[in-house]
């Protein structure tokens, strides 16, 4: 060969120059499938992934009480749904032991009225019912392809649906939330709808805490079994589980606490009964009964005005319950103590103009600060009480945590009414307030002020929330500083005093509970009819502490319109058996010595 | 000059070749050694056997994928179950069930608290019988779930029925079968028969 190429290096070089270009080629092909163009590339691919995207549940969190009892729980439900378009086309058959032949079985025909009724049988309809929802929602429309047959089934008849292997029913699972204990805490837990929307209590208040998150996932499934193709599972959305609330409350005392304020609602004819039992020391709630209380698996039982919590949302006058609160802020202020002396008459004309008088006739009367309280004077207590400024008696109950709404934040609580201070305040309001009328209280406002002066004058924060505890096991809770309203003197002498309240008040008797110095006091309170009077029917209400020598327990009862025992006779023995109770329950050392005794009269 | 190494000696008869202006060596053509088959076959072989490792793999995969669908299936039916036993559970802890069960045995609720120191025997507290005639308390705190489910002390109620009902119906004075003889008490406290 003559012509040899000249230039080896060309030919090598040519060809390193086509092969860098067909490589280039490549290179740039796959720069634009892989980054320029993925997103619209992974959008048509997920268009033709096979699945819908499949919800993953996130199931909603537990509420539990201080020990650890679950209160409410989420489980699953099942929606049994069938496509009428196809029960009235296709034809069931199975194997059926043929009559012939015990031992063999044969494909026999099963009617549609048969299978209806098997069907019904199950989920508590007759076959007639179900043939009646195929045959209406084919006559809405004939291609009608889904209508429901039953919701909410538990998963005893999805399984017994299941075994019936009918391919036009089809099961949808329904996540639903269950109460073990019924109507314990009904009224602190609330209850969700049937799409888990949570309508009241805590439910709804802690919503945040409670609520989990649905994820979503679509995988590439084999076409014949339905089996997922390994490698193919995209999670589009990551499912949350909500967090577990646990709350302050003792289920056992709680449904104790139900127990005794429902018979005693019914044993005297009221309308409502709320007992609060706090904790002296630390003001977490231990039990918080409103009788009647709704049961959260059944909210429709009960009526709309009982579902929810009249501890938080139900303001009213407090009465002579209050009257403590006023001789606390006396002592406080050092304006008055326990032997302090006035003269009350049974109807008094207060310089203002104001005129009051008090529950029973009697002539005019020496009393001390302690006999004011203990036989629940008006009169005297607005002798003591004028001597206090209206700017500072309001400023006491500011402190007290009156007027303001409490920590609990409960959903549709109220905070009271003190109307805005002494500017708001007629005449009659000024003196009113003293003994609890002219302004308006909800329960745990009355049973966190005399945690105050149990708690040697600290009001704790209420708590109803003791933590949450989300997925990945972070808790929070609430703040817990407490703040001083009145000193630690003017708390021990307005022990005492209550101290004789109870021992030497009228319901001595009643409410005795042996072993234990208790202070407590009675108040009966009259009802605004909101149009300025009073109803007929009367609040009465017991709110004290045990044991007084250090206190623990600070137990309040209100109950409205006893119409068989109008007085505070109604509330004694709730407070007696709710106390003993909670002593017993908690193994309370027994106290030493007797109540100092204290003069009434001087 | 050239590009040839002057290695070769001058020959005797000097005698001037031509010498070209460019002066390469010949190629070699030496011949190549034959390609072994040893490296062919590994080669080859190589590329079969990953293929072939990759096919097991996939078919390892996929029967991997229906033993976790078999999986999943018994996992979703066992904690069907689960939950079954779970609500089963609850419903028969609930205080309303208990108290139910206790009542149809004729407990009553008692408030009175009354301790026994064990050390001494010493008693503390006041204790007084409990008055009967309370209100059941199942109707006073509610629970939807446990509506239909039997007690589990009706049974027991049922065996030891008064006897005057059975012995009227027997018609013949029988003795009290409900009431067994008491034990003999030997040195420590006789002890119930439990279940």
């Amino acid at each position: 060969m003559n012509r040899i190429s000249r230039h080896p290096m060309r030919r090598i070089l040519a060809a390193g120059i086509v092969l860098v270009v067909l490589v280039g080629l490549f290179v740039a092909r796959l720069i634009d499938i892989q980054v320029v163009r993925a997103s619209a590339l992974n959008e048509q691919a997920e268009e033709v992934r096979s699945t819908d995207p499949i919800t993953v549940y996130g199931a909603r969190g537990d509420i539990v009480d201080r020990n650890g009892t679950v209160l409410a729980d989420s489980v699953m439900r099942y929606d049994v749904a069938l496509s009428p378009k196809n029960a009235k086309k296709s034809k069931i058959t199975r194997d059926e032991p043929d009559p012939a032949d015990p031992k063999k079985t044969k494909q026999v025909e099963v009617p549609l009225e048969q299978t209806a009724a098997e069907l019904g049988a199950i989920v508590g309809l007759t076959g007639d019912q179900v043939l009646g929802i195929i045959a209406s929602e084919l006559a809405d429309d004939p291609d009608s392809d889904f209508a429901y047959v039953a919701k909410l089934v538990d998963v005893d008849t999805y399984e017994k649906v299941r075994e019936l292997d009918i391919p036009w029913v089809v099961q949808y699972p329904h996540p639903s939330r269950s109460y073990p204990n019924g109507a314990v805490a009904g009224n602190l837990l609330g209850f969700v709808s049937n799409e888990g929307e949570a309508q009241a209590g805590v439910e709804l208040g802690q919503d945040e805490c409670l609520a989990g998150e649905d994820g979503e996932v679509t995988f590439i499934p084999s076409l014949q079994d339905w089996v997922e193709i390994p490698g193919t599972e995209v999670v589009h959305k990551q499912a949350k589980d909500g967090g577990t609330l646990q709350l302050t409350i003792d289920s056992d005392l709680q449904w104790e606490v139900q127990r005794i304020a429902e018979a005693q609602r019914l044993a005297v004819g009221a309308q409502w009964a709320t007992v609060t039992v706090m904790e002296a020391k630390t003001g977490k709630l231990l039990a918080v009964a409103d009788v009647p209380t709704v049961d959260p698996n059944d909210p429709g039982g009960t009526d709309k005005e009982d579902r929810g919590s009249r501890t938080f949302t139900a303001p009213f006058e407090p009465g002579s319950t209050f009257k403590a609160v006023t001789a606390a802020s006396l002592e406080d202020a050092g304006l008055a103590n326990p032997l302090s002396q006035v003269i009350a008459p049974y109807s008094y004309d207060a310089p203002n103009g104001a005129n009051f008088r008090d529950s029973f006739y009697h002539e005019d009367t020496p009393y001390t600060l302690t006999g004011a309280l203990i036989d629940s004077s008006n009169t005297a207590t607005a002798k003591f009480g004028e001597q206090m400024s209206d700017q500072a008696r309001f400023e006491y109950m500011q402190k007290f945590g009156f007027g303001k709404v409490s920590e609990v934040g409960f959903p549709g609580e109220e905070s009271g009414d003190l109307h805005g201070g002494p500017d708001g305040w007629d005449n009659q309001t000024k003196y009113a307030t003293m003994f609890g009328q002219g302004l308006t209280t909800t329960a745990v406002q009355i049973a966190s002020a005399y945690q105050a002066i149990a708690n040697d004058g600290v009001r704790m924060p209420v708590q109803l929330v003791e933590g949450c505890t989300d997925a990945e096991g972070n808790t929070t809770a609430p703040d817990v500083k407490g703040t001083r309203v009145i000193s630690e003197k003017a708390s021990r002498e307005t022990t005492e005093m209550l101290e004789n309240v109870y021992t030497q008040g009228w319901l001595a008797p009643q409410w005795n509970i042996p072993g234990y110095r208790v202070a407590a006091k009675t108040g009966t309170a009259q009802v605004a009819d909101g149009n300025g009077g009073y109803l007929t029917g009367y609040l009465v209400s017991v709110s004290g502490y045990a044991p007084a020598d250090d206190p623990e327990f600070v137990v309040s009862v209100s109950i409205m319109d006893p119409v068989k025992m109008n007085s505070s006779a109604a509330s004694a023995p709730v407070f007696q058996q709710v106390m003993s109770q909670v002593l017993k329950k908690y193994r309370t050392t027994p106290s030493g010595a007797a109540a100092p005794d204290l003069p009434a009269t001087w | 000059m050239s590009a040839l190494p002057a290695q070769s000696a001058p020959s005797p008869i000097r005698r001037r070749a031509w010498i070209p202006d460019i002066l390469r060596p010949a190629p070699d053509r030496a011949a190549r050694p034959k390609p072994r088959l040893a490296y062919a076959i590994i080669a080859v072989g190589g590329v079969v056997a990953i293929a072939l490792a990759q096919l097991m793999l996939s078919i390892a995969v996929t029967q991997g994928a229906y033993e976790i669908d078999g999986y999943e299936l018994s996992q979703a039916k066992l904690s069907r179950q689960q939950q079954t036993l779970a609500e089963d559970l609850d419903r028969v802890q609930s205080p309303q069930y208990l108290a139910q069960n206790a009542e149809a045995l004729g407990m009553v609720p008692n408030t009175n608290p009354v301790f026994l120191r064990l050390s001494d025997g010493a008693v503390l507290g006041q204790p007084a019988a409990a008055g009967g005639g309370v209100a059941a308390s199942a109707a006073l705190v509610p629970n939807a779930l446990i509506s239909g489910v039997p007690l589990v002390t009706e049974q027991s109620a049922g065996e030891t029925a008064p006897v005057g009902g059975q012995g009227a119906g027997l018609g013949e004075p029988v003795a009290d079968p409900v009431a067994p003889a008491p034990p003999p008490v030997s040195d420590s406290l006789p002890t119930p028969t439990t279940h």
